[in-house]
């Protein structure tokens, strides 16, 4: 092969730097792109309500109230003023067809009869008031701006996370801020304990863990026991029950869910947390027991002949010598049974019936069907339930990733 | 004493054997309680007309006969092939091409690996209400995202043509948890490899062209039998996103949902064991079909492997 010059290897190795550098700014695009409903979630779950519907979309939770109103009721045709005046004061003017609406509050600036053109100022409001604030028992605070004689402007309902800027007896003018808007922490207060519902996410997730612990305590508990014996027994049929059990993982749940549901039905588990919890305990898994097989199928059995020497049975054996020593691939497993577990929605759906015994995902779903509407409740509920997990996931990366990686390249 | 050896090692081999199928027995029994046994029950269930209250009643084929009369059945089958035709392929493409992204050595490709996976880690209720909202046809982040490009967003969930795509894009948001296996899989090809192909001047597509991608694929059959199965049975998203409909207009009703509706809504038990009869044979097929093509471009190669 022809020597290649030290010019040329130069440029190809520029070449590979700038294919590098293009690779780098795509995988960071995606990233963003692949991080943004995260982060979408949260803001949303911060904002109040007036923030959730807007277009463009707001990013931050935070905006600033301002004492907007327009001081000068402007003629929209020419014509000649017809005056009504309403029950409540609220006078209307009409110019040709356009009709005006001058609440009480204004001050009109012409007279019935008189000529105007378009743009002509027909009524004026106070430019400047006098703040009033209201507090209310559920702590949003009523905030009303009133002009000399004590009649109404403007007013602003204001929730508990809105700090006002102004104080009562304050003079403010049209223009000023009245409040800031902050994040509406409030809103998980609201989520937590919804008034739509019977239950509060306490409860949901106090049965959440309960199942999850209890269901990785059968899966650990039985798929290594189940594991060993795979692994360190000679009996008869030992490969054909091993190639049975890895077929099984191909029945999809839903060939075995009807009688499964009757089964448990007639031994009165329905609306119990049984049938979720005790099919764990009897072998918790074939995929389970699989990964757990090959693990402690790389563990030397001399091991297990020197605590036989010992005097120590089998049992002694599983729970003193391997059980220490499969404990990281116990970790994974539990992390995922974990995550399944938390995660899971079709078994509850179906075994569980009574809102007190609601998992988490169930109690979310329910809890999206009453608050269809509400994104920032939605999405403060979401946020609830999702937190252990992204927790669990930024402390156990390292099981989670090795995990994956050695479970899907032995399967 | 030979003999009084050969006894006291046939004594031994029964003894392990007993002990062997001990540590087996909670699998045994779980298996004859929770898997076996179910599944020839609903093998006969499926055969059946039942509404859990009364006996069940042979009725024959009769359940097999009416799918081909059901057009939610049938509409039901077309949806999950509809799904799998395309979220499979996808999925797969994406979490191979995200996989070779984060095979780079940048400082930073801890981080990006971490938030690539971590969708894969949320699937459920709360990512599919999170959908929900970025899908929103007016406020959504989605046709925001689109009207910066001057395209006016469709209406998604709200549309019939367009809510299996809304769940199709969805489903590609936890490619994380594909994309890792595939790193793995591209951590174990051997760096001689490259290095032979780097003498013989291969460029960067050659080099996955004819090293990456062949050594890979093994990986890439093992996600693919398990993707497919995977996708023949969605349902939370579905069930979240319709509100256990599977609209509008029965176009998300993928097969699951309707098993999940005739079994637990209209109580037909037999009619919905058969359905998943049928879903299960489809599967079976799939996998059996994909084993069979699997010689022709799934490439071992053990010696190859350290």
């Amino acid at each position: 092969m022809a020597k290649k010059s030290a010019g040329f290897f130069e440029s190809q190795k520029l070449q590979a730097g700038i294919t590098s550098w293009i690779l780098y700014i795509i995988a960071w695009c995606g990233a963003i792109v692949f991080v943004i409903p995260l982060v979408w979630m949260i803001t949303t779950s911060l904002k109040a309500p007036d923030q959730i519907f807007t277009n463009p979309p707001k990013w931050l939770p935070y905006s600033q109230l301002f004492l907007t109103y327009e001081t000068k009721i402007l003629a929209r045709n020419d014509g000649k003023i017809k005056l009504t005046t309403d029950a409540d004061g609220t006078k209307r003017i009409d110019l040709g067809g356009y009709s005006h609406v001058i609440p009480a509050i204004a001050e009109l600036k012409v007279r019935k009869n008189d000529r105007v053109v378009k743009g002509d100022v027909i009524a004026t409001i106070p430019a400047k008031g006098k703040v009033g604030i209201i507090e209310k028992a559920n702590k949003t605070k009523i905030i009303t701006i009133t002009d000399k004689t004590g009649r109404l402007i403007k007013e602003f309902q204001i929730s508990e996370d809105t700090k006002a800027v102004v104080k009562d007896g304050d003079t403010v003018s049209e223009g000023d801020k009245i409040a800031d808007v902050w994040p509406q922490w409030s809103n998980y207060a609201k989520a937590w304990a919804p008034k739509a519902l019977d239950e509060t996410f306490t409860k949901y997730l106090m049965n959440t863990l309960i199942i999850t612990i209890t269901g990785i305590i059968g899966v650990l508990l039985s798929s290594t026991f189940v594991a060993y014996g795979f692994a360190r027994f000679k009996f008869p049929y030992r490969d054909e029950l091993f190639l049975i059990m890895v077929s099984t993982m191909m029945i999809p749940a839903q060939v075995t869910m009807i009688p499964n549901f009757f089964l448990f039905k007639s031994l009165g588990w329905i609306d119990t947390f049984a049938p979720l919890i005790v099919p764990t305990f009897f072998g918790g898994g074939a995929f389970n027991i699989f990964l757990m097989r090959q693990f402690l199928m790389t563990i030397p059995t001399e091991l297990d002949e020197a605590a036989k020497i010992d005097g120590c049975n089998y049992l002694q054996i599983f729970w003193i010598i391997l059980v220490p020593l499969v404990k990281p691939a116990m970790a994974t497993t539990a992390i995922f049974g974990f995550v399944y577990n938390w995660n899971d929605f079709m078994n509850p759906l179906i075994y569980l019936n009574s809102t007190s015994n609601y998992t988490l995902a169930l109690g979310l779903q329910t809890f999206t069907t009453m608050y269809g509407t509400n994104y920032d409740l939605m999405m403060a509920a979401s946020t609830i339930v999702l937190l252990p997990i992204l927790i669990i996931f930024f402390f156990g990366q390292r099981f989670f990733i090795e995990g994956v990686a050695t479970s899907g390249l032995k399967g | 004493m030979e003999k009084a050896i050969k006894r006291s090692k046939l004594k031994m081999s029964t003894q392990d054997a007993i002990w062997g199928y001990v540590f087996l027995s909670p699998w045994i029994l779980g298996m004859i309680f929770f898997t076996g046994g179910p599944i020839i029950a609903s093998l006969i269930l499926s055969f059946c007309d039942w509404d859990l209250i009364t006996p069940p009643k042979i009725i024959g084929f009769g359940n097999f006969i009416k799918m081909f009369s059901d057009s939610r059945f049938l509409n039901s089958m077309f949806n999950t092939f509809y799904y799998t035709v395309f979220s499979v392929p996808i999925g797969i493409i994406g979490s191979i091409m995200v996989a070779l992204l984060m095979n780079q050595k940048w400082k930073t490709v801890r981080l990006l690996r971490t938030i690539y996976y971590l969708p894969s880690v949320t699937a459920g209720v709360a990512s599919a209400i999170i959908w929900m909202w970025l899908l929103n046809p007016d406020f959504g982040l989605i046709n925001y995202g689109l009207s910066l490009l001057g395209v006016t967003g469709p209406k998604w969930m709200a549309d019939e043509v367009w809510a299996k795509p809304a769940i199709i894009i969805m489903s590609l948001w936890g490619v994380g948890g594909n994309m890792i296996i595939y790193l793995a899989g591209l951590q174990g090809i051997p760096r001689q490899l490259y290095e032979a192909a780097d003498i013989d001047g291969a460029g960067m597509v050659d080099k996955f062209r004819y090293v990456t991608l062949p050594m890979l694929t093994p990986v890439i059959f093992f996600n693919l039998i398990m993707s497919v199965v995977a996708s023949f049975q969605i349902f939370t998203q579905v069930y979240v996103l319709t509100g256990g409909q599977g609209g509008p207009a029965d176009s998300t009703l993928v097969m699951v949902l309707y098993i999940y509706q005739q079994a637990f809504k209209f109580h037909n038990m037999g009619y919905a064991s058969a359905i998943a009869w049928i879903l299960f044979i489809i599967i079976l097929i799939f996998t059996l079909l994909q084993f069979k093509i699997a010689g022709g471009w799934v490439h071992y190669e053990g010696e190859l492997k350290k």
